[in-house]
């Protein structure tokens, strides 16, 4: 009898794989023509990192601790500052990562003292040469600012 | 009698090339709807590029195809190669000879004509083996073995479901088959070869989920591997004119061929019907195969053996019993 049994209840479970297609099929695309149309991007997405820029002092706030250099599992970040004199405070002068090789962790965040790292949302990134894969943060920063 | 037979001659080459012609734009459309359909259940567009919602993808996808070269692999043994593709696309020409597409639109009306037709669409899997031996690789060759052994078990059921529709009209002639489905399509009075009849269809077309002589995941692209350019193009092509050949068999057999539903016709002319019972049964077809995984090789032969011709022997006998005794 399982013989029978098996035919309907296998023939009735196709029957309802084709029902579920059938559905997506008149169901409207999900997807759109992706050079002439985009998506807009959720706040939520995580590009390569960036400064932010804090309206108060109009600048970053990166005192180049070196945290996010020592923590990165990829050694992506390389950062270097300077003190004006000797009992001012550290600030950065150089941020570059090497996006190449960034695992998107996002350790460089979370552990920033000053919370002066953030997600860019930068997501269409093409080059030519696994160099350009380097960016300069500060130059970047210098290029939002102005 | 000279006049008569240059006539004759005429008759058979615009036969030809009108059949060449359907069955090239036909596969071009089938290419088109299958990739569409494939992308509406997966919700996204699929091609929409060339021309209007994509319908000149397949034309541009069929020049770049001639304008490849053709490869023949130095160990293949090259006359069986590059006679392959020539020979699986023949017997799809052959099955034109008796679709009987309207009342009065056969090309000749054979009283074996439902033989005919099976006899000659088993021989394309003689050129998938030919191919597939020919080209002296392995992925090739399992997958030419592997089209052999789902062919000979799936041609038993099929040809069992389509004798119990010859013992209900006593023929093997499409047009006295149609005739007789004025009415009732054979569909209602027999459901269950109707049912062996399409999954057996799909299986001898291999279209998913029977596809294993060309399971990608596992044989790269199984009897076809080695071959290029249009000789895989006509491998493609014969794969769409089967299908159109294996649905409009169906049609015929099963869906009343030009008849309308219930003997009602609503004013559309008879080859109307058929085609567009053809093309529905088509995209069923599709639909199937973007649904279903494919089959292990194992499951397809235990479902063909242990399921399929029991069911259809059954279905024959009952079939038989009630001829006789009603």
């Amino acid at each position: 009898m399982s013989y029978w049994k098996e035919i309907i209840e296998g023939g009735w479970s196709l029957v309802e794989g084709m029902r579920v297609t059938v559905r997506r099929l008149v169901r409207p695309v999900v997807t759109v023509q992706y050079p002439r149309k985009q998506l807009t991007l959720s706040p939520a997405y995580r590009g390569h990192i960036e400064f932010k820029v804090f309206p108060e002092i109009g600048t970053h706030r990166c005192i180049a601790c070196g945290t996010c250099q020592r923590t990165c599992p990829s050694g992506v970040i390389k950062v270097q500052g300077v003190k004006d004199h000797a009992r001012a405070p550290k600030v950065a002068t150089h941020y570059m990562i090497d996006f190449t090789r960034c695992s998107l962790c996002g350790l460089c965040v979370e552990c920033c003292p000053t919370q002066t790292l953030k997600y860019s949302t930068e997501y269409q990134l093409e080059e030519e040469s696994r160099w350009d894969g380097v960016y300069d943060l500060m130059a970047r920063l210098e290029e939002r600012r102005t | 009698m000279g006049s008569e037979m240059a006539s004759d001659w005429i008759r058979i080459i615009v036969g030809l090339i009108i059949v060449l012609a359907f069955s090239q734009l036909n596969a071009l459309f089938l290419v088109w709807l299958e990739r569409k359909v494939a992308g509406h259940i997966q919700l996204r567009y699929g091609p929409m590029e060339v021309g209007p919602h994509g319908i000149l993808q397949t034309i541009a996808d069929g020049i770049k195809l001639v304008g490849k070269e053709l490869i023949t692999p130095l160990s293949a043994d090259w006359k069986l190669f590059v006679i392959a593709p020539v020979l699986v696309f023949m017997p799809v020409l052959v099955a034109f000879l008796v679709l009987p597409f309207d009342e009065n639109l056969v090309i000749r009306d054979m009283n074996l004509g439902v033989l005919l037709i099976f006899a000659f669409s088993t021989l394309s899997v003689l050129a998938i083996l030919a191919g597939g031996w020919a080209a002296n690789n392995k992925y090739a060759l399992l997958g030419a073995i592997r089209s052999v052994a789902q062919n000979v078990a799936y041609e038993i059921p099929l040809l069992l479901a389509v004798l119990s529709v010859a013992l209900m009209t006593q023929s093997l002639r499409f047009s006295e088959i149609v005739a007789a489905q004025c009415r009732v399509w054979f569909i209602f009075l027999q459901p269950v070869a109707g049912l062996i009849f399409l999954i057996c269809a799909t299986a001898e077309t291999n279209r998913a989920p029977f596809d294993i002589p060309e399971a990608e995941s596992e044989l790269i692209a199984g009897f076809h591997t080695e071959y290029s350019g249009m000789r895989f193009g006509l491998f493609f092509l014969a794969e769409y004119t089967n299908m159109f050949i294996v649905s409009a068999v169906a049609t015929a057999l099963f869906f009343g061929g030009w008849h309308g539903p219930f003997g009602f016709s609503f004013g559309l002319p008879g080859i109307v019907w058929f085609l567009l019972k053809v093309y529905i049964l088509l995209f069923v077809i599709m639909w199937v195969r973007w649904t279903f995984p494919r089959v292990r090789f194992d499951q397809l032969m235990n479902f063909s053996w242990k399921v399929m011709l029991p069911l259809s022997l059954l279905n024959l006998i009952v079939t038989a019993a009630v001829l006789k005794f009603i």
